[in-house]
C-alpha cells in the first residue's frame, strides 16, 4: 500500500485522544468489574463470621458445614467457597486433622489427590494448607458433558478444641485467577 | 479521481449493497432455518463443527459477493479489501477476545445487574471492539492512496467488523463444539450485522477526518459512538431474546435479536447515509 499523506500534528493529537479515550474506558471498566467481583455480603455462624460473596448462590448447610457459596457464573466447575467446623480433642495437632480432612475426601471424591501440605500462616494465623485435586462427576446420567477437573486448598485452623476449616475448590482452568478473589474472603473470616 | 471529486463523492452503490446485506442475512438465516427444521440433518460432532465454522464464514462471504459485483462499477481493490477483513479478524482473535474474556471475565460479571450490562457492554465490549476495527483501518489502509474518498472509511471498517464478527462466530462454534443450526445462524447473522453497523459508525468519522479537517474530539466522539451503541445494543438484545417461561413450557425469542440487529442495522445505515449527503451537500454549497 502507498502511503499518501503525512501524519499532521493535528492527526497525531487525534490519534493519542482516540487511545486515551480507550484506555481511561477500560480503566473505569477494570475498576467497575473489581467492584462488582469483589461486593460482598456479611455471613455469620456459630460464632465465625466472614464477608461473602455478592451474586454467588448460597446452599442451605448441615452438620459439620456451615457456609457453602457456588458462583454459578463461573465456566466448567461453579467456584466454590465452604467453612465447616469440626470438635476435636484439646491435643490435637493440625497435621492429624489435616490427615482426617484429606482421608475425608478421599472417600467422596473421585480420583482424589493431595499435591502438597504445609503449615502456612494465614493473615497472622497458623494454620494448615491441604492442597489437592479431583475429579468432579455428575451422577446425572443424562448429563453429557465431560467431568471437570477441580483444584482445591482447604486451611486448617486449629484452636480450643475446635477446627475451622475454609475450603475453596475451583475448576483447574480458573483456580488461579479466582485465588485472589478467595484471599479477600479468607482475609474477613473472623472467628 | 481528484481529491475535491473524492469529498463529493457518494459511492450510491454502496449504500445499495449495505441494505442489500441486511436483506440477504435476513434471508439467509430463513433459509437455513427452514432447510434445518425440514431435513432435520444428523451430524457427528466433527460434521457439527465444520458446519458451524461454514455459516460463521457465510455473511462475511455475502457482504463480499455484494461488494465485488458493486466493485465493477465503482473499482476498489479487493486485495485490501481483504486485507482490511483479515486485519479485523486477526485483531479479534489476538486481542480482543483474550481481553474481553480472559482478561476482563465479561462473561463472570456484566449480566449481574442492568447497569452492569450497559457500562460493561460500553466501557469494555464496546471500547476493546470499537478501538479493535478503528485501528485495523487507522494503522493500515487509512494513509494510502487507496482510502481515497470520505465512503471508503465505512467500507474498509464495515470490512474489520465482519473480520471480528467472523471470529467471534468461530469462536462460538468452536467454544461449544458445534451450533444448532436454526438458533446458531441467527446467533451468527446479529453478531455479523451488529458489528459491520457499529463499525460503520467508526468509519463514517474515520472518512471524514482524513479528508475533512475535523476537531481533535471527533475521532474519539466516533469511537465512544460505536462503542455505546454496542453496549446499548447488547443490553437490548438480552432483553427481546429472554425466553418467555409459561406453564405450557419455554418459548425462545432468538428472532427478536435478528429483527433487532436488522432494524439497528438499517436505521445507521440510513443515518450515515444522510449525514454523508448532507456532508456532500454542505461542501458542495460552500465551493
Amino acid at each position: 500500500m502507498q502511503q499518501s499523506k503525512q501524519l499532521s500534528l493535528g492527526d497525531r493529537y487525534a490519534e493519542i485522544t482516540v487511545v486515551t479515550v480507550t484506555i481511561i474506558a477500560l480503566v473505569i471498566g477494570w475498576f467497575y468489574k473489581s467492584s462488582i467481583e469483589n461486593a460482598s455480603l456479611p455471613f455469620s455462624a456459630e460464632g465465625i463470621s466472614a464477608e461473602a460473596p455478592k451474586g454467588w448462590i448460597q446452599f442451605q448447610t448441615s452438620g459439620d458445614e456451615l457456609f457453602r457459596a457456588v458462583d454459578i457464573n463461573s465456566k466448567g466447575f461453579g467456584t466454590t467457597y465452604t467453612i465447616s467446623k469440626i470438635i476435636i480433642a484439646d491435643d490435637v495437632p493440625a497435621l492429624e486433622v489435616s490427615s482426617l480432612v484429606a482421608l475425608n475426601h478421599a472417600q467422596n471424591l473421585l480420583a482424589f489427590r493431595v499435591l502438597s501440605q504445609q503449615e502456612v500462616q494465614v493473615y497472622g494465623r497458623t494454620a494448615y494448607e491441604l492442597d489437592y485435586v479431583y475429579v468432579e462427576s455428575n451422577p446425572d446420567l443424562t448429563h453429557s458433558e465431560m467431568p471437570k477437573i477441580v483444584r482445591g486448598t482447604d486451611y486448617i485452623f486449629v484452636s480450643n478444641g475446635e477446627a475451622v476449616i475454609v475450603s475453596y475448590q475451583a475448576d483447574e482452568k480458573n483456580y488461579d485467577v479466582d485465588l485472589s478473589r478467595f484471599l479477600l474472603f479468607l482475609r474477613s473470616i473472623k472467628f | 479521481m481528484t481529491e475535491n471529486e473524492a469529498r463529493l463523492h457518494e459511492r450510491k452503490h454502496f449504500w445499495r449493497d449495505e441494505l442489500l446485506l441486511i436483506l440477504s442475512m435476513v434471508i439467509f438465516v430463513v433459509v437455513v432455518y427452514a432447510l434445518d427444521n425440514a431435513l432435520q440433518p444428523i451430524f457427528t460432532p466433527s460434521t457439527l463443527l465444520m458446519a458451524g465454522v461454514f455459516l460463521a464464514l457465510v455473511p462475511a462471504g455475502i457482504w463480499l459477493v455484494f461488494f465485488n459485483l458493486q466493485d465493477r462499477a465503482e473499482p476498489e481493490p479487493k486485495g485490501h479489501v481483504l486485507a482490511i477483513f483479515g486485519l479485523g479478524a486477526l485483531l479479534g482473535a489476538a486481542i480482543g477476545i483474550p481481553v474481553v474474556e480472559n482478561l476482563f471475565r465479561v462473561s463472570h460479571w456484566i449480566y449481574s445487574s442492568t447497569i452492569a450490562t450497559i457500562l460493561g457492554g460500553i466501557l469494555v465490549v464496546g471500547f476493546t471492539q470499537e478501538f479493535l476495527k478503528y485501528a485495523a483501518v487507522r494503522y493500515s489502509i487509512y494513509y494510502t492512496d487507496e482510502f481515497d474518498e470520505p465512503t471508503d472509511g465505512v467500507i474498509y471498517a464495515t470490512a474489520a467488523g465482519l473480520g471480528y464478527a467472523t471470529v467471534l462466530n468461530i469462536q462460538f462454534v468452536v467454544a461449544n463444539g458445534g451450533v444448532d443450526l436454526g438458533a446458531g445462524v441467527i446467533r451468527m447473522a446479529v453478531v455479523a450485522l451488529a458489528q459491520a453497523t457499529f463499525s460503520g459508525i467508526t468509519g463514517y468519522f474515520l472518512g471524514r477526518a482524513k479528508f475533512e479537517s475535523e476537531p481533535i474530539w471527533w475521532m474519539p466522539l466516533g469511537i465512544t459512538l460505536a462503542a455505546v451503541f454496542n453496549g446499548l445494543f447488547n443490553w437490548l438484545q438480552g432483553i427481546v431474546i429472554r425466553p418467555t417461561v409459561t406453564l405450557s413450557g419455554a418459548s425462545n425469542n432468538a428472532w427478536m435479536g435478528l429483527v433487532l440487529a436488522a432494524v439497528v442495522a438499517l436505521l445507521t445505515t440510513g443515518v450515515l447515509l444522510w449525514l454523508v449527503r448532507r456532508n456532500i451537500k454542505h461542501l458542495q454549497a460552500t465551493e
